[in-house]
């Protein structure tokens, strides 16, 4: 019976043309095949074996009952028969149910999810568990049954061993039974290379590694290394306390010093950071233990070694030892002559070049001229204003006194000295109507104006802003002003009595000093400036020649605290050697 | 014509001839970048620095007279029989000779640096004076994982663990290590053998990674100098003490991986397989005596130069082991047990390198935990389980700390559970540094302590009365510091006092007035005092800048940069001496 069973649903399965519409309607009743049937195993059995039997008598003995053959059972709709059985018989529809009554008998029937309607032969065909099984299998892409092995072994049933090919019918070739002239001619090659021992067959003697490489100590002259001279590698840092794995709490950084680690360069960021470790057994592994083997190798190899001198020196040797104050004694310690008379305090000082007399500019308003060895006030002009500045002229025989006075400079004649030299200066301070003259010449307003005195015996130039310093070249022929807020230096020609006025743009100049080069035959004077401030660490020379040029050479110093240096080495090279040095300095 | 104009064919002279690129170098010898490479490591050749690069400033310069060395040496030619065999083992594979390719792969040409060592290392002491890469090379390389299919190949690596137990088993056997020191990256070991300072790191016992951001191909060529150089060292070292180089190992502790203890035994049986004599010299000191006298009778009677000559060798010898005496004393008669979770093979090296007697727990150890002599167990974990009265239980910290103090330390600190006193780095010369940690000076203090000793206390196992001892000697000399402190307090107010009075007597006079005002009151007024001492220290620093001013460029650049180190230093002691005094007040607030 079962086996029957199996033999019908095989059929079935085969034949009955599922209709994809059919599977629809049933999956609805139907989630799952196994679930539902395994309740109802054993009475679906017993109540299903007439009908089995049935199809199974009309399948298997009877094939297909209706021979209506490949044909759209479309055709069929309106007729009463659906078709012919084997000996030409019509075979009838069955009576329609109603929708509702068939309706009715599936909700009864536990089983309706079984049925399915054959339209073909027009019946109801209801399938077992084990077609509902098969179904869904196949539904999922499977062997309908469990026990078919998919991937069976192959197996080859011709055997290829020394077969041939079946249907060769070629000669049998020479080669076979004659021995070959190459083989021969190889195994000779080879007997006479295991004679001569080109081939060894045994594997190499293993000699013993190590012996006592370093066997004579005392032959010193063998011992020396051939070659260059060897540098060794310095040998790397020994750690320190922080490196331990429990340092004490010195050590480790805090928190925010750590933070504060990665806003420092990545230079100067410290490599290591201690860590502190309760105890030994939860050090963890180093992870760049083989990444420092590894930059040692790099360094041992590829950083050139140089042997260089460690000077280990006392940081105080390498200071001059100067002369201590003490042994500088005898130095004025006592006040030996006082300069009385001034009211205000004194701003300025100059020495003439004799060395006889002093001139003090005071904010009082008085310009005084003193004799040095007595202290004796000679002269004194009360000028009316704050004197920020004296200068004497440096020539020996021009007694003219160079003063700024608030705004203005004023040159003054000092009438000391004989009356050769005093009528001298006078004539030089005197020849001042031609200052006009030159007022009519110039169309443009110019920077300065030279004007006699109204009270004193000199010359006022009346600069257009304030003037903060007057310099004297060493000739005494030239002088130079500064003013800052608008640079301007004027350069007058004294004894010539020829003026020219040079304005540069050079920002904020406090300082200016001029110097005089030998440049082949002429003297060309050279006017430095330096501002001691710190945001302009410069210094400039312009040649002041009397023409509309200015050569400007700027020569930028990291510091110019040390400006007497500056001038000794000035003065000592010559101008090639000068500009020369100027290419030197980088320019910021 | 240009300065540097050279008209063809004439030779170069200077830096140009003598120094040359690496790239012209590679393409003189005729070889790949990687065999020079190779070639260099193995040579030891490196590059120079030339006083004038010729060929530009971020080239490489090697010296010629290095690079003729390279040239005229086997190995370059030994590279090229390899090249080729290898060239000849693949077309054989390709052409699938099978035969051919095995008879190839069989005899590959081989070379060896036992010349090269001969050549770098004319005497052994060179080689020692070299040493610390290469121990430190071979240590971290018997701490990679033996793992096939890494890049390094296992041999390498057991070859290596070899090498390193045979040297440490030397180290400790001659009582040579002298100071350890347990860092984050692992534990530094200095020895000193034949007055060379030898200073090496091992990694710490756990696995390493193998990272990708090295250049294996140069470190196993590094490796493999190294390995050979250590090979022909220890032969010598261990000729020097009588024993067989390379040492035959009971395989059963061999497959324990206690490796070191297996070396040990061996050599302190002395067995020379085939030499029954030299079995009877274990003691060091018997077997220099003997061989004084065997030489005593090789040597005609008549000589007394030489005989004078040999007397004083030996006790030239007797001085130097001083510092050895002292070492290999240290654990005599305590014996150590060790737990499973401290670092065997560090202290399985360092205990008996000091004298000491240890035990592991684990199959193969010498004896039980059990054993009622220990006198000591190294332990790291939180709690024990079971304790055992007789011995005391200490951290491994301890150890190093002993080895490195020279003395017994009171274990308390280092009890099972407690936080150990930090660790401290014997290398740092203190003093020098300008900064002395805390534990240094109690260290300090007990090794003071132990020096005026005058009876030992070895026999004493009243740990209490020990322990009140050691207090009272600490007390003793905490009391001598503290009176010494004052007479040198007293003698620099003295110096203070004269160096005013001598100020006084160079015042200039403007100053003198109120000098005399305030002499005075000087004694007891502070105030004034720091006036003149403010004053005083100005001028000294005008001083010093005027004489700053005069200096030459390059001396002021000198002098600066030794000033900005000096003062470099000094903040890393004043932050150091910060967090210190931070750490103290917060630990004080906490105890409140």
């Amino acid at each position: 019976m079962g086996h029957s069973d199996g033999d019908h649903d095989d059929l079935s399965a085969d034949d009955s043309p599922w209709s994809e519409d059919i599977w629809s309607d049933d999956n609805e009743g139907s989630l799952s095949f196994e679930d539902s049937g395994e309740g109802s195993d054993a009475e679906s059995d017993e109540t299903d074996a007439p009908a089995a039997e049935e199809s199974d008598s009309s399948e298997d003995e009877v094939a297909p009952r209706n021979t209506v053959g490949d044909v759209p059972l479309v055709w069929y709709k309106d007729e009463e028969h659906i078709g012919y059985d084997i000996s030409g018989r019509k075979i009838k529809k069955r009576d329609r149910e109603g929708r509702i009554e068939a309706y009715l008998r599936n909700a009864d029937d536990a089983k309706n999810w079984r049925k399915i309607y054959d339209e073909y032969n027009d019946e109801e065909v209801q399938i077992t568990k084990e077609e509902a099984k098969i179904i869904s299998r196949m539904l999922k892409g499977k062997t309908p049954h469990t026990n078919v092995d998919p991937y069976p072994d192959y197996v080859d049933w011709f055997e290829y061993d020394d077969k041939g090919h079946p249907l060769s019918s070629a000669p049998e070739p020479k080669r076979r039974f004659v021995p070959s002239k190459w083989e021969q001619k190889k195994v000779v090659k080879l007997v006479r290379a295991i004679r001569k021992g080109w081939i060894k067959f045994d594997k190499p003697k293993e000699e013993p590694n190590f012996y006592l490489l370093w066997g004579d100590e005392t032959d010193t002259a063998d011992n020396k290394r051939q070659g260059l001279s060897y540098i060794p590698a310095p040998k790397p840092n020994l750690p320190g306390h922080e490196e331990s794995y429990n340092p004490s709490v010195e050590y480790i950084p805090t928190q925010e010093e750590i933070d504060s680690y990665q806003l420092m360069y990545e230079e100067d960021r410290p490599k290591f950071i201690p860590r502190r470790f309760d105890c030994l057994r939860s050090v963890p592994a180093y992870e760049k233990a083989l990444r420092e083997g590894f930059d040692r190798c790099l360094d041992l190899y590829l950083c050139p070694r140089t042997r260089k001198k460690r000077i280990n020196i006392d940081p105080e040797s390498l200071k001059p030892k100067l002369p201590s104050k003490k042994d500088l004694r005898p130095y004025p310690r006592t006040c030996y002559l006082e300069f009385k008379g001034h009211n205000g305090p004194v701003k300025s000082l100059s020495v003439e070049a004799s060395g006889q007399w002093i001139a003090s500019g005071s904010s009082d308003g008085t310009i005084r001229v003193w004799e040095v060895e007595t202290g004796r006030c000679i002269k004194v002009w009360k000028v009316g204003g704050v004197v920020h500045r004296v200068a004497w002229n440096p020539q020996p025989d021009r007694h003219i006194l160079a003063a700024i006075v608030d705004h203005d400079l004023l040159l003054l004649n000092a009438e000391i000295g004989d009356e050769e030299v005093q009528m001298r200066t006078k004539k030089l301070l005197h020849i001042e109507e031609l200052a006009p003259e030159e007022e009519e010449t110039g169309d443009k307003k110019p920077a300065v104006k030279w004007v006699n005195h109204d009270k004193f015996d000199g010359i006022v130039l009346i600069h257009h802003k304030a003037v903060s310093t007057v310099e004297w070249h060493f000739k005494g022929d030239y002088f130079t002003t500064v003013v800052p807020s608008d640079i301007l230096y004027g350069v007058c020609h004294v004894s010539f009595l020829l003026f020219t006025c040079s304005m540069c743009d050079l920002g904020r100049i406090t300082n200016i000093k001029i110097e005089n080069f030998l440049v082949q035959d002429f003297d060309l004077p050279i006017a430095m400036s330096y501002s001691n401030g710190t945001s302009h660490s410069e210094c400039c020379f312009f040649t002041l020649s009397l023409e509309e040029t200015l050569n400007l050479i700027v020569i930028y110093l990291k510091k110019l605290a040390n400006c007497s240096i500056l001038n000794s080495f000035l003065i000592t090279n010559k101008f090639d050697t000068f500009s020369y040095n100027r290419a030197r300095c980088p320019k910021q | 014509m240009p300065k540097h104009y050279r008209p063809a064919g004439k030779k170069k002279e200077g830096n140009a001839a003598k120094y040359i690129t690496r790239t012209k170098a590679v393409k003189y010898l005729q070889i790949s970048l990687a065999t020079f490479r190779k070639l260099c490591i193995l040579k030891g050749v490196f590059p120079r620095d030339p006083k004038k690069k010729v060929e530009g400033n971020h080239k490489t310069y090697y010296h010629m007279k290095d690079i003729a060395f390279l040239f005229h040496d086997p190995l370059i030619e030994k590279f090229r029989e390899i090249k080729v065999h290898r060239k000849k083992v693949k077309k054989a594979v390709a052409k699938k000779n099978k035969d051919l390719a095995d008879r190839l792969l069989n005899r590959p040409p081989t070379y060896k640096l036992d010349r090269l060592i001969l050549e770098r290392y004319p005497s052994f002491v060179d080689a020692l004076r070299d040493l610390d890469d290469c121990l430190t090379m071979v240590h971290l390389f018997a701490a990679l994982p033996a793992v096939e299919g890494e890049r390094v190949q296992v041999q390498r690596i057991h070859n290596c663990r070899r090498l390193s137990h045979e040297w440490q088993a030397y180290i400790s056997r001659t009582h040579s290590l002298r100071k350890t020191f347990i860092s984050v990256k692992g534990i530094y070991y200095q020895a000193e053998v034949q007055g060379q300072k030898i200073t090496w790191l091992t990694p710490h016992a756990l696995q390493q990674v193998l990272t990708d951001d090295v250049d294996f191909n140069v470190m196993l060529t590094f490796l493999e100098f190294y390995e050979t150089l250590l090979g022909f060292m220890n032969f010598k070292l261990y000729h020097s003490i009588n024993v067989n180089y390379p040492p035959v190992l009971d395989p059963r502790l061999e497959a324990l991986a206690s490796e070191l203890y297996a070396l040990c035994r061996y050599m302190s049986s002395g067995i020379v397989p085939g030499n029954s004599e030299s079995a009877k010299l274990v003691e060091d000191k018997d077997e220099s005596e003997l061989r004084l006298a065997q030489l005593q009778h090789q040597l005609p009677s008549n000589e007394p130069g030489a005989l004078m000559h040999l007397v004083q060798e030996s006790t030239a010898a007797d001085v130097e082991d001083d510092d050895a005496k002292e070492c290999s004393s240290l654990f005599k008669n305590l014996k150590f047990y060790l737990s499973r979770e401290v670092p065997r093979e560090s202290l399985l090296f360092i205990i008996p390198a000091f004298g000491g007697t240890v035990s592991w727990e684990g199959e193969g150890a010498p004896f039980d935990e059990t054993d009622e002599d220990i006198t000591h167990q190294i332990v790291d974990r939180p709690t024990q389980s079971h304790v055992f009265l007789s011995r005391e239980y200490v951290q491994p910290q301890w150890i190093y700390d002993c080895v490195n103090a020279r003395i017994i330390l009171p274990a308390e600190g280092y009890v099972v559970g407690r936080v150990p006193p930090p660790h401290l780095s014997p290398f740092v010369d203190n003093s020098a540094e300008g900064y002395i940690p805390e534990y240094a000076e109690t260290i300090k203090k007990l090794q003071a302590a132990a020096r005026n000793q005058v009876l030992p206390l070895p026999s004493i196992g009243d740990e209490d009365m020990e322990k009140t001892l050691v207090e009272a000697i600490i007390d003793r000399s905490a009391s001598n510091e503290v009176a010494e402190k004052k007479r040198k307090l007293e003698m620099l107010e003295q110096q203070y006092h004269d160096e005013l009075k001598m100020e006084y007597e160079g015042k200039t006079y403007s100053h003198m007035k109120s000098d005399n005002q305030s002499d005075v009151v000087d004694n007891d007024s502070e105030a004034a005092n720091n006036h003149v001492d403010d004053s005083y220290k100005q001028a000294e620093k005008d001083a010093a800048d005027i004489s700053k001013t005069v200096m030459s460029r390059k001396q002021r650049g000198l002098l600066e940069a030794i000033e900005i180190h000096h003062s470099r230093k000094k903040d890393k002691v004043n932050l150091l001496k910060k967090r210190k005094k931070n750490a103290e007040s917060s630990a004080s607030a906490k105890g409140r």
